[in-house]
């Protein structure tokens, strides 16, 4: 720990005259206790990579649910400067608009009642998981290039809409930069969840922070809550995948020389550049398309078991992306603002926000690691003068997906949960393994510090009462 | 040979294989692992990939697997041919259509290596999963 800098309790920096190669400093907000766990990976090394890119500004910014990736760390946070400051697939990742969406039923824990089983079975019917083929409703061609031009807007008008982040559209989309096998990919799966850390999990409000934002946001105690976590599935993936090679091909071009070739770049305004943000953008529109049809899917789930009106009064909070680029400006510069496996959390008073949500900031979301709980966080604004308008996405792994299979198995992860009065529906008990609670950090401590270094502050605490896993 | 080296949240996969071919055969080894058993009908792939250098041949490879695994439900059992040039390859792969078990988001170029030693080859990759 001798060569970082304490700056406060929860920020902590290595200079950039750390390694001759860091072009600025790499900071990471954790407790000491949290950084000794981060020093324990490849995280800090990854970071300082970061700090490398041609065009960054300020620093480049470790989250406290930071852990190691490959190019990016997850929990990372890089700014470049346009228009030659540089963009990098790695440094979205390959689930593009990997993102979490809330919505909130209009009944408690105890008016559901005994209908809370047949309601997470109907969910896990209504909504495919799993890998590879899935049995999402196959779309024809034009329907997907509508998709990935305006995103779920295409899919027929919302009120939900206007509660998605970027309204579900990120500007600069063109189909045309979207490979063919990158559609060939995402065909059949709009409206699946996937595998991996994905879930559609039932919770319950267990405790409200802050009686304003809740208010705001349409949330009360004991109230019934739906959490959808899911990204761009194949789709997305391939579209990293093309431009990752692509621009490592191209980085000679541009003289850029970089410690991990996962960093690949290229100057956001060259053709590469361009095209990488035109098909994000379209992925990310996918993605957002992706978690609307799975919220349709659990409105039509709660019409089917609890009645027309709840799915009727199913009101979506909110959506935000955890894995994407986004043109941002920050005193007076236009910056790309890469977060990977981080979230977007501005303050209260930005025009970027709802306007029912303007005067208590952005609302987050916490996934906590499954069984656990997970928050509702408002963006304050030490996001915007810290962390290019940033905060955490998660709990952050801590063990290996063998590591924690060594620790417990699915069999008994599933008794455990259900001892808990969780319900559980999970295609593969070597996944619910691999996603145990026990291979993440806790995500308290890392809302705690979020909270602590002003990013963002608790709204409200969920826990899970049924969990549908991918 | 291969084996899954331990990674906080993706998969690293280490390969020691006595020719650069085999590398290749091994890599399919490791995948077919994750992918699982398969008991639809039996269907043989052709698989023609080009690329700069052995180790982005190798990332290829891989991400041929992942889209055919995806796209048709194919998981692969064995290799029934190989011919590799220098950059390029082209091979038949044996295995049966099913519904793939593991999913694979994407080959990453972290840690990637290819490389020729004194008693053989010894590559590396960093699966997204």
């Amino acid at each position: 720990m001798s060569e970082l800098i304490e700056l406060s309790e929860v920020l902590w920096e290595l200079p950039a005259s750390t390694r001759s190669d860091m072009r600025v400093p790499a900071r990471v907000f954790a407790d000491r206790e949290l950084l000794a766990a981060i020093q324990g990976d490849g995280s800090l090394e990854q970071i300082q990579n970061v700090a490398t890119l041609p065009g960054i500004v300020e620093a480049a910014l470790a989250m406290p649910d930071v852990h190691q990736g490959y190019g990016f760390p997850v929990g990372g946070v890089a700014a470049t400067e346009l228009p030659d400051g540089v963009v990098s697939p790695g440094g979205v990742g390959y689930d593009i608009n990997c993102g979490v969406r809330l919505l909130a039923l209009p009944l408690t824990e105890a008016e559901l009642a005994r209908r809370r089983e047949p309601l997470v079975h109907e969910i896990s019917r209504a909504v495919p998981a799993g890998a590879g083929k899935t049995k999402g409703r196959a779309r024809r061609g034009a329907e997907i290039e509508a998709v990935l031009q305006e995103g779920p807007r295409a899919l027929g008008g919302s009120d939900d809409l206007a509660r998605t982040e970027s309204g579900g559209c990120l500007p600069g989309a063109d189909a045309a930069a979207v490979s063919d096998r990158a559609r060939e990919r995402g065909a059949g799966q709009l409206g699946t969840m996937g595998s991996g850390n994905h879930f559609v999990e039932l919770q319950r409000v267990a405790h409200v922070f802050d009686d304003a934002a809740a208010e705001a946001y349409g949330l009360r105690d004991d109230q019934v809550t739906v959490l959808i976590h899911s990204g761009s599935r194949g789709l997305g993936h391939q579209v990293c995948s093309d431009y990752v090679k692509q621009m490592d091909g191209a980085m000679r071009r541009y003289g850029i020389d970089l410690p991990d070739r996962q960093l690949a770049c290229a100057p956001a305004s060259s053709p590469e550049g361009s095209a990488y943000l035109a098909a994000m953008a379209a992925a990310a529109n996918f993605a957002w398309a992706n978690r609307q049809v799975i919220a349709d899917a659990v409105r039509s789930a709660v019409g089917r078991v609890v009645g027309d009106e709840s799915a009727r009064g199913t009101r979506q909070v909110y959506d935000v992306a955890h894995n994407v680029a986004k043109v941002e400006r920050y005193d007076g510069r236009e910056l790309l603002v890469h977060r990977k496996g981080a979230t977007r959390a501005f303050p209260a008073g930005s025009d970027e926000i709802p306007e029912a949500y303007r005067e208590v900031g952005q609302p987050v979301f916490i996934p906590g690691s499954m069984g656990t709980s997970s928050f509702v966080l408002a963006g304050e604004p030490g996001s915007v003068e810290l962390a290019f308008g940033s905060t955490c996405h998660g709990a952050g792994r801590r063990l290996s997906r063998t590591g924690a299979k060594k620790e417990v198995s699915g069999a008994e992860l599933r008794r455990e949960l259900e001892g808990l009065g969780i319900v559980v529906r999970s295609p593969s008990n070597k996944g619910l393994a691999e996603e145990a609670p026990l291979a993440y950090k806790d995500v308290e401590r890392v809302v705690e510090i979020v909270e602590r270094a002003g990013l963002s502050r608790r709204v409200a605490q969920l826990v899970p009462i049924g969990v549908v896993k991918g | 040979v291969f084996r899954w080296v331990e990674h906080t949240a993706e998969l690293e996969l280490e390969i020691e294989a006595a020719s650069s071919a085999d590398v290749f055969a091994e890599a399919l080894a490791a995948f077919a692992e994750l992918v699982g058993k398969a008991d639809g009908p039996a269907i043989e792939e052709e698989i023609f990939i080009k690329a700069d250098d052995a180790a982005m041949l190798l990332v290829e490879w891989l991400d041929e697997l992942i889209y055919l695994a995806e796209t048709e439900g194919f998981v692969p059992e064995g290799l029934a041919s190989v011919d590799l040039g220098k950059d390029w390859l082209h091979a038949m792969v044996d295995g049966h259509t099913g519904q793939p078990s593991h999913l694979v988001k994407g080959v990453t170029l972290h840690r990637l290596e290819f490389r020729q030693l004194d008693d053989g080859w010894r590559a590396r990759v960093v699966l997204d999963v």
